[in-house]
């Protein structure tokens, strides 16, 4: 059964509306990324869900119960601010087990189940410390136990990384996301970084303008995005538009072979490659098509390759080692099944 | 330490040395000055052996006792009273609603305004005849002055209490609305999703965060009602008089012997003004101990 | 809280705030105002007339104070600007101490150190003049200088005039175009409220200045009280109006933040 249930959520803030018509479904257990630009209506679908704002329209169930009516500090979702937010006039023992407290447990029982929740945020006998005291990555952790001592229905994380440099946040990601599956743990995290949505969440949900546009898995979103929008926020700005024609797609003079092409009806479609899936060949050979360099830059793992291909502009990978004067033509091979077929573009 | 080190720290005690001549120069020497008078040592005069005579006299005397007893009496009622209603004010203030921005601005409107005029105001305000005994008279509530009551040179200081209250509400209410607007929803928020009830995130949540500012603003209005002269004076009984109002007085009379007694209270009410400051900040302490802070 | 409520709220902070000085407007005007008539039976200017006549001396002791407010204020911000600058942008051994010194007179009361100071000034020979008098403000208004600066600088970047000196600004250039715009708004504000700490001062006044220095609240204070309420209110309207000119300046930056109450309220 759905852990988390969006039915139709929707919030206006006057005349805007921040979220539109939302309607997810989250799994027991499953971590899923709400994905989108800033102010796109993320942070305010958390906020909805912790019980901190009245959606304007629409319902939030929990398990087959609405929690509506539910006041936020009974509604067992705990937020995890973007910034770390530790209480400063509190020790690092005394934030932990702030959430017990309030819920009237004994002291000792606090004591052992803060204990417990530092050793898995890998911060054992930071209890007595300040918050002041502790490095960034450290709040961030200690913000992370407060949050999952007290055992919520769902963990909601506002940008949980976007504080921290590099290097910290491979770390966080990580402890992240092996404390969730360890706790079982449902959560919702909120992200404009698709790398990192990616990387964490089981699924992810891509929102526009208030408006949900795929719900899926991250390999779906990369490789089967259901617009030219999601393509494009995923990187891949490659497109060109022509028809299909039985097996083959057919733009001006080029005939091109697409895989899985029957589960599509003949017409009008846009054409899409991922970047990193474009090879480049010297000839011509099957299922290619020529292009023009315009410029390219040399990425150290790869070449990243501005091309004109068909009148459009194309961003491409080549290999590391190759050399691609401007100016230049050469062939680009699309593999049959990695060319992914969308609707025309409104 | 390096040549440029020196030069950063000549740099720096140059910066602070104006400040320093004219706060030490003034202050303090003044202060040392008149610790030498009360002591009864004046150069000038060609007094120079010391003595305690001065405080002894004072200590003995019960109308010193009396003037403490005021002076402290005003100074706490008055901080205790604009504390009670600055802190509720400052929440009430921290809401953004209809009108919002007029209230701030009126909230703000006593800061800069002198004393005087405040004492002023609130004279013909509550005096016997003043406009509020005018307003129960036209209520038909009262036929002549004399059945309202006093409240100007009374026992009780209520005129005193009414001008500090106006100018100090504000003041506390202000530096709290600072904070509480520093601290920002966010806190709370995050409280509240971790099963904080509204009580809880006040007593556990903010309490906690804006008690120091509390306390340091309702110390400066203590100290600073304890030590003034103007609105005792020209609101007050005789009486007994505060101590900085009979300091000044014997400081003014035409008898220059009753300088060095002047001053003797004078030093008395800075010590105690000390005494008080320290104990203040020891109850501080206690007090962020107590509501969950270290 | 319902909007009735509300409502309540702005009208009760409103009248409370607003009679005292309303009443006081009143009175200016007042010709005959007995118990109980609630408002003057007859009207007049007199008041104001005799407020601008030179036998008030209104208009002689308003020079007087705002030559000693404006000296104090400028004393003030050349004393206290570097010292705040100190305290707030850099460490040294005995900051504390000098800090204690420097914002001591903020709590400790000032009656010995004015009387302390009287004798002094009496043997300088600087008792009883304005002089004398704008010394004497300085204690009250350099460490409110410094603590409202200081609380200014603390949040303010040198990067800023490390820049300006890399793009061939010299000290004094840097200072001007620099740092001056970015702590004005602070600095107006301070400057505006060490002004009214000077020009509402009593009792250093009448101690230091001994009677022959006649400002403004020299003339007030005996009327307060007194049988003459249209005159004590004329002379007190006048008395006010700096510090109304100064809320119009300073409303915002009053609402804005704890910097002109000089970050005292800093958890």
């Amino acid at each position: 059964m759905a852990a988390v249930v969006l039915q139709h959520l929707t919030r206006r803030f006057g005349n805007v509306v921040a979220v539109n018509d939302l309607s997810l479904e989250i799994a027991a257990g499953e971590m899923v990324a709400l994905l989108g630009p800033s102010g796109c209506g993320k942070s305010t679908t958390l906020r909805m869900i912790a019980g901190l704002l009245p959606p304007t329209a629409g319902d939030i169930r929990f398990g087959d119960r609405s929690v509506l009516a539910v006041p936020a500090e009974q509604r067992g979702a705990v937020l995890v601010f973007q910034k770390h937010l530790l209480f400063p006039h509190m020790t690092v023992g005394e934030n932990v087990g702030f959430g017990l407290r309030m819920r009237g447990l004994r002291q000792k029982e606090i004591h052992v189940r803060v204990q417990e929740m530092l050793e898995l945020v890998r911060l054992p006998g930071f209890e007595k410390r300040r918050a002041h005291e502790l490095s960034g990555g450290q709040q961030q952790r200690v913000a992370l136990a407060r949050g999952l001592v007290v055992r919520p229905a769902v963990l909601l994380l506002d940008e949980p990384l976007a504080n921290l440099d590099a290097n910290l946040r491979l770390e966080m990601r990580e402890l992240i996301r092996s404390l969730q599956q360890a706790l079982k743990m449902t959560a919702i995290f909120v992200t404009h970084d698709q790398e990192e949505a990616v990387m964490l969440a089981d699924r992810i949900a891509l929102l526009f303008d208030g408006v949900l546009q795929q719900f899926d898995r991250p390999r779906a979103l990369y490789e089967c995005p259901r617009s030219v929008q999601v393509a494009r926020f995923f990187r891949n700005e490659n497109v060109l538009r022509g028809r299909k024609e039985g097996e083959r797609f057919v733009c001006g003079e080029s005939h091109l072979v697409v895989g899985g092409a029957k589960e599509h009806p003949d017409g009008e479609y846009l054409l899409t490659v991922r970047p990193e899936e474009v090879r480049i060949s010297d000839s011509q050979v099957e299922n290619s098509l020529w292009a023009r360099v315009r410029a390219a830059v040399y990425m150290g793992t790869h070449t990243q390759l501005l091309l004109e291909v068909e009148g459009q502009q194309w961003r491409v990978h080549g290999p590391a080692d190759g050399c691609y004067p401007a100016g230049s033509g050469l062939w680009i091979h699309l593999p049959p099944q990695r060319i992914w077929l969308l609707p025309p573009a409104v | 330490m390096g040549r440029q080190d020196w030069m950063e720290r000549l740099k720096i005690w140059l910066m602070l040395l104006p400040a320093l001549l004219v706060l030490v120069g003034l202050f303090s020497g003044g202060l040392v000055v008149g610790l030498g008078q009360s002591l009864g040592y004046m150069p000038v005069a060609g007094l120079h052996s010391v003595t305690l005579q001065h405080y002894l006299d004072l200590l003995v005397e019960d109308a010193f006792w009396q003037s403490l007893w005021v002076t402290f009496s005003i100074a706490f009622t008055s901080t205790l009273l604009s504390t009670l209603v600055a802190v509720p004010c400052a929440f009430l203030l921290r809401d953004t609603f209809r009108g919002s921005r007029l209230v701030n601005f009126l909230f703000q409107v006593p800061i800069p305004i002198p004393h005087l005029v405040v004492a002023f105001g609130v004279v013909t305000l509550v005096a016997q005849s003043g406009v509020l005994a005018r307003l129960l008279a036209s209520l038909g509530l009262l036929s002549e002055p004399g059945q309202f009551p006093a409240l100007v040179f009374d026992r009780a200081g209520v005129a005193i209490q009414l001008v500090y209250l106006w100018k100090e509400i504000p003041f506390i209410g202000l530096v709290v609305l600072a904070v509480l607007q520093t601290v920002g929803p966010d806190y709370e928020a995050l409280a509240q999703t971790l099963g904080a009830t509204r009580w809880q995130r006040f007593r556990y949540v903010l309490l906690p965060l804006i008690l120091p500012a509390i306390l340091s603003a309702s110390m400066i209005v203590f100290a600073f009602v304890f030590a003034s002269y103007e609105i005792p004076l020209l609101l007050g009984v005789r009486f007994p008089a505060p101590l900085p109002v009979w300091s000044i007085q014997l400081y003014r009379d035409p008898d220059l012997n009753l300088r060095p007694g002047a001053m003797a209270i004078g030093v008395l009410l800075t010590l105690f003004s000390i005494l008080w400051l320290v104990a203040y900040r020891r109850l501080m302490r206690y007090a962020l101990r107590a509501s969950g802070g270290r | 809280m319902s909007s009735f409520w509300r409502g309540g709220l702005v009208g009760g902070i409103g009248v409370v705030v607003g009679l005292p000085l309303l009443v006081q407007v009143i009175w200016s005007f007042a010709f005959r105002w007995y118990f109980p008539d609630l408002l003057p039976s007859e009207w007049g200017l007199h008041a104001w007339r005799y407020v601008f006549s030179d036998s008030s001396r209104v208009g002689e002791a308003l020079l007087t104070s705002l030559g000693i407010g404006l000296a104090v204020s400028l004393l003030s911000i050349g004393i206290g600007l570097p010292a705040a600058r100190a305290l707030a942008l850099h460490d040294f051994p005995g900051k504390g101490l000098v800090e204690w010194l420097l914002l001591v007179p903020i709590v400790v009361p000032g009656v010995v150190a004015t009387m302390g100071v009287h004798l002094v000034f009496i043997h300088l020979r600087i008792a009883d003049s304005s002089l004398g008098v704008v010394l004497v403000h300085l204690i009250p208004a350099v460490p409110y200088m410094i603590l409202v600066m200081a609380s200014v600088f603390a949040n303010y970047d040198t990067a800023l005039e490390e820049t300006a000196r890399t793009l061939g600004a010299d000290a004094v250039r840097t200072f001007w175009f620099v740092t001056l715009p970015a702590i004005l708004p602070g600095l107006l504000v301070a400057t505006l409220f060490t002004f009214l700490i000077s020009w509402s001062q009593y009792v250093t006044t009448l101690l230091i200045g001994g009677g022959r220095v006649i400002t403004l609240s020299m003339l007030l204070f005996p009327l307060i009280g007194g049988s003459n309420n249209a005159t004590a209110a004329a002379i007190s309207l006048v008395f006010v109006a700096p510090a109304l000119l100064a809320l119009g300046v300073t409303a915002r930056s009053l609402a804005n933040g704890p910097s002109v109450l000089g970050g005292l309220g800093r958890p």
